[in-house]
């Protein structure tokens, strides 16, 4: 029966978003008259208040949707920190040491793997292409990490590696959307969206799910990745700029004092209450609810936004430099928020799509100059947690949407003039730490191309079980009711990878 | 030559037995049109309850070969067949009764009611032999089933000791309680699905109406296995779609014993599988983080006036009883609004003052926690003058004192804490000592750094 009415209230909602001022002024034509006529008629009551609020039974989540609930069970994880990088890194450069592919570097690459593959840009018969980096085993779990990377050599001991990871699109924006909503199509909500949904958020001073990106861009698939989809659009995630004003018009507008904005607030507010009086719908509620909400706001997001205030070694640490935008400055103030008590927060850095078209997209040079930028501030975040205590209840992940061929790109079937490897879906690497991850695990092998996987091989939805479950959600259970049937996060596949969970 | 027709009259019983169902409730319910003085349906009535009793005696005839020849035990069948002899007996004695009379006065209408439930019941009862017992309640909410009695409790997982696995019985002590816990609801002596039993050894092999389920030392041509790693869409996909899909751990198990030779008689070590396929059932001991004892829950009301006051409150998990406190919205929190916590004070496990403006006085007030397991005290003026108190805390395990003004030795007066597992003092004057000193607990100072390097520098 609820279900019934949810299909229902789902047609209303869309007929209402059709209506148009047109249909309005049609209405008025036949309505407004009738209606007049009414009273003159009969005088008779037209419906009115029923005593609004006796019969309703509020919960704490119709006034505030970001009020806090308690998981199913006891999660590790309390918080996530999402590093993106947009445009999928090459694993064969940073963690996928594979010693053979460097004999046959230069080399035709065998049929055999070609045979009924599609690739995004290699056409024919490719060269293979070795490893682009030095390659050396760190920490006590000896981590396979390459010299693109020598401050995160550090920190590997932290870290849990996944090095099969798999996914079934092969182009940026249905790949983003995949590895963030669960579905390469659009409509889905996003990973963040889903665990503000289920959990709420614990500062309510602050937005719950809060998206901060760099390199210049954003994720080819756009917002999208960072929407509600059909979750209520109070838990998409709000994109907070780095530089400038933290969220776009929360500042006072000029000649607006502070005292005249709150009174402004409080009359709408009572405006609101009558409002509610006399109709009882509680969306009302929610609405006073976010003007209070916006208001505290107000003063507490400038100040968690604001990395000026840090000691000059943590500066140092990040390689911070307050007011540009960067990776660096999202990694410490991803820590900030965290630490204020936000659930999810999520970074995009751009420039990570290495074709060997130019410079900046070369395997040798661009992708050195992106590893620099990103490796001391993530090596950094880690260790910032970690000497917070941040690290017990938060968790953070890295990666991209796919990987890359280890095949040296032929753009149209011509030879480039920069080394670069092409989109690959079939084997990449990513990382997790923090929150009920086991310390220095690795977990998956890839054939000696690391072209596939041959073992422990997981998938997207396999991970977002994983992270789920770290939240203390049973994947299977998580669901949401639209168009006549539950939802989940990880459709009908997913399975939790045990061998990263402490 | 005629030894087929006994057990054929038996395999009549399920088309039989919905006489007399028909046939008496029709009866009954004419009993229930007629009125007092009225006669109208008189002949129907008697000659309902005549051929309604025959079929149930036929019912019950039937009934009884099929027991005979099928198979079933007398525990089972015991109350179907008195209760169908019964219902056949009533039915003859309300027929007696009605040459009687005339008319149909209300304990005759009584005794119709009566034959009426005894017809459900024995009809039900015959329903749970052939469907199971749990035929009704599966499809119930779980509320209800609950409610009912019917916890259906599955089948206990499979658990296997991580020393001296391989000397487990390999069918007794894992492949029957892989079978129990993902095949015997469909699969047992009461509900045989496709006349398959394999709750045990000696009835498995005597496999189902396809024939035998295991080729001993063959998995592939061997359905107890092929047919679990079909895809699942396909209509012989075991166990069926909609059910509980057993894990591919599992899976591999039942190959591992049938390529083995699928004897009673083998042990685990013998088969060639690894430790990796058997860690999912290794019996781990899980070691709850928050403390095992029981707590009755806060109550709403004193949760809701936390809230009301500006914490951050809510329990552990949904189940649980634990609570967690927070006062990331409550800064002005200070050693007097103690009284708001007291409500709860058994229930709080982790509590989080970060910031707040408590001093050194709130440790005799946290105290009072007896379950508390994490204390944030960062920024705050404690100075770790009376740190020890925190001893009174025995379940305590994360103690948090970041940007504190606590040294070196304060935190070294809480070595011989019970229950103290990390501390963490970053950014306070004990990171700055220069050798701690080792403690029974992790103490975190921090102090990371990551030294510059030359190819910070060089852009390529």
């Amino acid at each position: 029966m609820k279900q019934v009415e949810k299909l229902i209230q789902e047609l209303n909602q869309q007929k209402l978003e059709r209506q148009t001022r047109r249909h309005f002024l049609m209405d008025c034509v036949s309505k407004m008259g009738g209606l007049a006529l009414a009273p003159l008629m009969f005088g008779c009551d037209l419906g009115g208040s029923k005593s609004g609020s006796s019969g309703l039974n509020l919960s704490e989540r119709d006034l505030n949707p970001l009020a806090p609930l308690p998981p199913p069970f006891a999660g590790k994880a309390k918080s996530i920190i999402y590093l993106h990088m947009a445009g999928a890194p090459s694993q064969l450069e940073l963690f996928d040491f594979k010693p053979e592919l460097a004999k046959y570097h230069n080399q035709p690459c065998p049929e055999s793997l070609l045979e009924g593959r599609k690739f995004a840009f290699i056409r024919g018969v490719p060269n293979l292409l070795g490893p682009q980096a030095n390659f050396a085993q760190h920490g006590e779990s000896g981590a396979w990490v390459s010299d693109f990377l020598p401050h995160f050599s550090k920190v590997v001991d932290e870290v849990a590696f996944l090095k099969a990871v798999h996914t079934d699109q092969f182009n940026h924006g249905p790949a983003q959307l995949f590895m963030q909503t669960g579905s390469p199509r659009l409509g889905r909500p996003s990973l963040g969206s889903w665990v503000t949904y289920g959990l709420g958020t614990e500062n309510q001073n602050l937005p719950g799910f809060v998206v901060l990106t760099s390199g210049g861009k954003t994720p080819d698939a756009g917002k999208s990745v960072w929407g509600s989809g059909f979750l209520p659009s109070v838990y998409q995630g709000v994109q907070c700029r780095s530089k400038g004003d933290p969220v776009l018009y929360l500042k006072d507008p000029d000649g607006m004092s502070r005292d005249m904005k709150k009174n402004l607030v409080t009359a709408i507010n009572d405006v609101n209450k009558e409002e509610f009086n006399a109709y009882g719908d509680p969306e009302i509620l929610a609405r006073i609810n976010q003007y209070e909400m916006a208001y505290r706001m107000q003063i507490e997001v400038p100040e968690v936004m604001n990395i000026n205030e840090e000691p000059e070694y943590i500066h140092e640490l990040y390689g911070t430099k307050p007011g540009a935008e960067s990776f660096a400055n999202n990694c410490l103030l991803a820590r900030k928020l965290v630490e204020k008590g936000v659930r999810f927060v999520q970074l995009y850095d751009w420039g990570w799509d290495t074709h060997g078209t130019d410079h900046d997209g070369s395997i040798d040079m661009g992708l050195r100059n992106k590893c620099r930028e990103i490796d001391r501030p993530m090596s950094a975040l880690l260790l910032d947690l970690k000497q917070r205590g941040l690290l017990e209840d938060t968790l953070v992940v890295w990666g991209g949407e796919f990987g890359r061929t280890p095949m040296q790109e032929n753009r149209e079937g011509k030879t480039q003039s920069f080394l670069g490897r092409d989109h690959h879906g079939d084997a990449f690497t990513m990382w997790m730490a923090g929150g009920g991850i086991k310390k220095g695990a690795s977990y998956g092998i890839t054939d000696d191309f690391g072209f596939s996987g041959i073992g422990e091989q997981v998938s997207v939805h396999d991970i977002h079980a994983t992270i789920l479950h770290l939240m203390g959600f049973d994947h299977e259970k998580f669901t949401y009711d639209f168009q006549g049937r539950p939802f989940r996060l990880t459709d009908v596949e997913g399975e939790l990878i045990r061998k990263i969970v402490a | 030559m005629i030894d087929f027709i006994l057990p054929l009259f038996g395999r009549f019983h399920p088309i039989l037995v919905h006489l007399p169902i028909g046939i008496l409730a029709f009866g009954i319910i004419l009993v229930f049109l007629s009125g007092k003085d009225e006669s109208k349906h008189f002949s129907s009535i008697k000659i309902a309850f005549l051929l309604g009793g025959i079929a149930a005696v036929l019912s019950s005839i039937s009934g009884f070969l099929q027991y005979q020849y099928e198979g079933y035990t007398w525990e089972t069948v015991q109350f179907h067949f008195i209760l169908g002899w019964c219902t056949a007996l009533t039915a003859f004695w309300l027929f007696y009764e009605t040459n009687k009379l005339n008319s149909f006065p209300s304990y005759f209408k009584i005794k119709s009611a009566g034959l009426f439930g005894l017809l459900l019941f024995t009809g039900h009862l015959g329903g749970n032999i052939t469907h199971g017992e749990e035929y009704l309640i599966e499809v119930l909410p779980s509320e209800i089933q609950g409610a009912l009695g019917y916890e259906l409790e599955p089948e206990k997982q499979l658990i296997i000791p991580e020393q001296g696995w391989e000397e487990l019985a390999y069918f007794e002590q894992v492949v029957q309680p892989i079978l129990n816990q993902n095949c015997k609801s469909c699969h047992n002596p009461k509900n045989k699905k496709g006349d398959l039993d394999l709750t045990s050894y000696q009835v498995l092999m005597e496999g189902g109406e396809d024939g035998t389920v295991m080729t001993a030392g063959n998995a592939k041509s061997s359905p107890l296995f092929s047919r679990l790693i079909l895809p699942k869409e396909d209509e012989d996909h075991m166990p069926p779609k909609e059910k509980k899909q057993p894990l591919k751990e599992e899976i591999e198990l039942i190959k591992a014993w049938i390529d083995l030779g699928g004897t009673t008689d083998s042990k685990l070590g013998e088969a060639k599988i690894t430790t990796e396929t058997l860690e999912p059932f290794f019996y781990k001991e899980v070691k709850p983080f928050y403390p095992v004892t029981e707590v009755e829950a806060a109550s709403e009301s004193s949760i809701s006036d936390l809230k009301e006051a500006g914490f951050f409150a809510e329990t552990v998990a949904e189940e649980s009883n634990w609570l967690m406190i927070s006062c990331i919205n409550f800064q002005s929190f200070s050693d007097s609004d103690w009284f708001n916590l007291k409500p709860v004070q058994n229930q709080i496990v982790y509590l989080d003052l970060t910031g707040t403006q408590v001093s050194n006085q709130i440790l005799d007030s946290l105290g009072t926690l007896p379950n508390l397991t994490v204390l944030k005290l960062n920024e705050t003026a404690i100075d770790g003058s009376s740190l020890e108190k925190l001893e009174a805390n025995k379940q305590l395990k994360h103690l948090y004192l970041n940007k504190t003004k606590i040294d070196i030795g304060r935190i070294g007066s809480l070595n011989n804490h019970p229950s103290l597992e990390k501390v963490f003092a970053f950014d306070t004057p004990a990171a700055e000592t220069e050798n701690p000193g080792k403690f029974s607990f992790y103490l975190e100072i921090g102090k990371y750094q990551l030294p510059a390097l030359p190819t910070d520098t060089i852009v390529y």
